[in-house]
């Protein structure tokens, strides 16, 4: 629990953490800190002693497969669940307890949550209403918030007159009338399609930095978290894994999971050996720099490296002279080439039933067939090293959460 | 294999086959059994019911003549001694519905959305089960229950609350009882899906953007589940004002309802001019209140629906 706990902790917090207590008072507006959350259903432990701090104005993305915690986590925050032990601070203000329409947080809801029986200018008043504006302040800010999601011409339709990402717009707007120190968002681009995600992953980004609201975003989808957040944690059963910026996520994971999770990855087994940067394995000696801290001489360990890190050169026609020099190198045999548009894909064959994906942009591929014989090679700086029994646990979760993708959380049985 | 050709070439045929055109019917035709059968069993009935209506009783033997046509019927369904009875089932028809109302609204909602879901199945089962038994029997049931020397007397009675036998077997009190216990269900099950219908994200979303318990039933649950409640209203208000089973097992002579008149003239009294009159004051009776409780409940969620309204137009 501790190492999850110490993973939670965001690079220069600490003292933050420290001081936590002191200054609630004094935390601005807009920041969030969870401390030792815990969230069990009758048996089940749904989220497991997280700590995540939030600095105002962030965007923060809880990204991992479904039942990973991240939802019930945004439930906390909004107030729809009571953590079952452990604080949650927004703006400094203790808010175990205080109910939903109490907290100056908003949620913009999966599957939108609009009222059919309302008009679109009624949805977005709605909040307003609740809190007894003024008629005349309500229509001046209506009209404000809807032409800040360019919704102003559909205000007196009804809901189910538009289309998904009209009615995405007007959840937006109606989240943000009361001007929250943090908007939640679930999953609110996973009813859209593709062109349409990426156009509103641009918008809201954008609406965010005009706006400099807190916004706390939970998505199973990678592509997302990495295009849109300053900050992403991770989540995998209930813990939060990883918390850092995307590039730091992606070049330096701290577990195989994440490793994994993230882009692709290559995992090839073999065996510490006395140098903590050097794996023997079935197919030539592995280097890295980054040593893991866990691992020690003789035991079995997998190595991670990202496709796009691999080269490929045919063995047939190179020279010792022209061969590329790297710290890494397998010999294999193409197995099968796939375009990617911008990318060509090798999948090699390194025997002992075991495949390295290669990932290389276009102009720079060399033209290969299926048979050549090819040497794959990468740099030390690239290779990760894991635990071997941390990797196969990872991939085995990783290739379940594919499987089964996040069910919408609205739908509701009898 | 050359079977398997053959077959194939057999059952796919270049174009796709084409239903020659006199076997094409207008799309109105799906409706028309639904139309037969409204038509014979619901529209011929009633208009032969008004039609009686306007005659009379010709003899002792007869049982209705229409080569006199008036309105004499009307006067004599109307007189004191029926109108009395029609009184009376228009109060045990709205007390009963209201006392129905008053139940099952908060036992519909708090099944739909705080009874714990994996109990629901068992929940409704409850509610249904007593219509496994015959709706004569149910209500005979009450008799001995309600009978000054039954269950419920005695009760009071050893604890104290009463100091002779109750007396409300064969009164309006009996019948707004029977009434009540065997529509309950019938209001209870549309209520229910209706509440269930609004989907829990809806109700978060509205506390979410600041409205409490109350604001919340009032501006969002319940004017998403409105069709379910009034669906639930009407199946018990309409069925009630002419139930007579009730009212004949646990009513007697005290807790009389048009429903039993109806049946008496018809088969006691062989007087169907008369029966014909009284069920046709009935049913403009049930169409009036209906159509008065829609234009009340409509003008009491005028404040509501004022506050709420919101048109910004065009943009200018």
């Amino acid at each position: 629990m501790t190492v999850s706990a110490q993973n939670t902790m965001p690079a220069g917090s600490a003292a933050d953490h420290a001081n936590a207590d002191a200054a609630n008072t004094s935390e601005p507006e807009g920041s969030v800190v969870i401390e030792g959350v815990t969230k069990k259903f009758g048996g089940a432990v749904a989220v497991d002693n997280i700590s995540l701090h939030v600095r105002p104005g962030e965007f923060l993305s809880l990204l991992g497969p479904s039942g990973c915690g991240k939802t019930t986590t945004l439930r906390m925050l909004a107030g729809f669940e009571e953590p079952t032990s452990g604080s949650i601070h927004i703006s400094g203000q203790d808010v175990v307890g205080v109910p939903p329409h109490k907290r100056n947080v908003n949620t913009v809801f999966q599957a939108y949550a609009l009222f059919p029986h309302m008009s679109v200018a009624e949805n977005v008043a709605y909040g307003l209403r609740q809190k007894g504006t003024p008629k005349s302040e309500i229509r001046e800010r209506v009209s404000e918030s809807l032409d800040l999601v360019q919704m102003r011409s559909f205000a007196d339709r009804k809901p189910t007159q538009l289309s998904g990402g009209q009615q995405q717009r007007i959840a937006l707007a109606r989240a943000l009338i009361n001007r929250p120190a943090v908007l939640l968002l679930d999953e609110p681009l996973g009813a859209l399609d593709r062109q349409l995600r990426e156009e509103m992953q641009i918008e809201l980004k954008l609406l965010q930095s005009r706006l400099g609201i807190t916004f706390i975003f939970v998505t199973h989808d990678q592509g997302e978290a990495l295009s849109m957040s300053d900050r992403i944690a991770i989540m995998r059963k209930g813990r939060i894994e990883q918390l850092d910026d995307a590039d730091s996520i992606y070049d330096s994971p701290a577990s195989a999971y994440v490793a994994g999770f993230i882009g692709q990855q290559n995992f090839l087994p073999g065996m510490m050996t006395s140098d903590l940067n050097v794996m023997e394995s079935p197919f030539g000696v592995l280097r890295s720099v980054i040593p893991h801290p866990e691992l020690e001489a003789g035991v079995d360990a997998q190595a991670a490296v990202r496709p796009e890190a691999v080269t490929v050169t045919a063995t047939a026609g190179t020279s010792a002279a022209t061969a590329p020099t790297a710290e890494n190198r397998i010999a294999g045999e193409v197995l099968g080439v796939s375009h990617q548009g911008e990318t060509l894909q090798f999948l090699v064959s390194i025997g002992d039933g075991q495949t390295l994906l290669s990932r290389v942009p276009r102009p720079t591929a060399p033209r290969l067939a299926v048979g050549d014989a090819v040497v794959c090679t990468w740099d030390a700086t690239s290779v990760h090293l894991f635990p071997s029994e941390q990797a196969t646990q990872a991939q085995a979760d990783i290739a379940r959460a594919v499987s089964n993708p996040a069910p919408p959380t609205s739908s509701i049985s009898l | 294999m050359t079977t398997l050709t053959e077959r194939q070439s057999a059952s796919s045929p270049k174009a796709p086959r084409r239903r020659p055109r006199w076997m094409k019917l207008p799309s109105f035709a799906l409706a028309i059994p639904a139309w037969a059968w409204l038509f014979a069993f619901f529209v011929a009935p009633v208009a032969l019911v008004v039609w009686f209506s306007f005659g009379y009783k010709p003899g002792i033997f007869g049982t209705h003549a229409n080569d006199v046509l008036s309105f004499d019927r009307y006067a004599e369904a109307l007189s004191p001694t029926f109108f009395a009875t029609f009184q009376n089932t228009l109060w045990v028809g709205v007390v009963g519905t209201l006392i129905c109302l008053a139940i099952s609204i908060p036992f519909a909602y708090w099944l739909a959305f705080k009874a714990p879901v994996s109990r629901r199945g068992i929940l409704l089962a409850m509610v249904m089960i007593p219509f496994w038994t015959n709706f004569l029997v149910r209500t005979i049931g009450w008799q001995i229950i309600l009978a000054p020397s039954g269950v419920l007397s005695e009760a009071l009675q050893s604890i104290g609350a009463l100091d002779e036998p109750l007396e409300i077997l064969f009164t309006r009190t009996a019948v707004l009882i029977g009434v009540v216990y065997n529509y309950l269900p019938l209001m209870i099950l549309p209520m229910f899906v209706a509440f269930d219908r609004v989907a829990l994200p809806m109700r978060e979303a509205s506390k979410d953007l600041g409205a409490g318990r109350w604001s919340t039933l009032f501006n969002v649950t319940l004017p998403l589940a409105k069709p379910g409640i009034v669906v639930g209203i009407l199946l018990v208000y309409i069925p009630l004002m002419g139930d007579y089973i009730t009212a004949t097992v646990l009513g007697g002579a005290k807790g009389n309802m048009a429903g039993q008149m109806v049946a008496n003239q018809f088969q006691t009294a062989q007087n169907w001019a008369l029966g014909s009159a009284m069920a046709v004051v009935l049913v403009l009776t049930i169409l009036t209140t209906v159509a008065i409780a829609a234009l009340i409940s409509w003008l009491a969620a005028w404040p509501l629906r004022a506050n709420q309204k919101l048109v910004l137009g065009d943009k200018s």
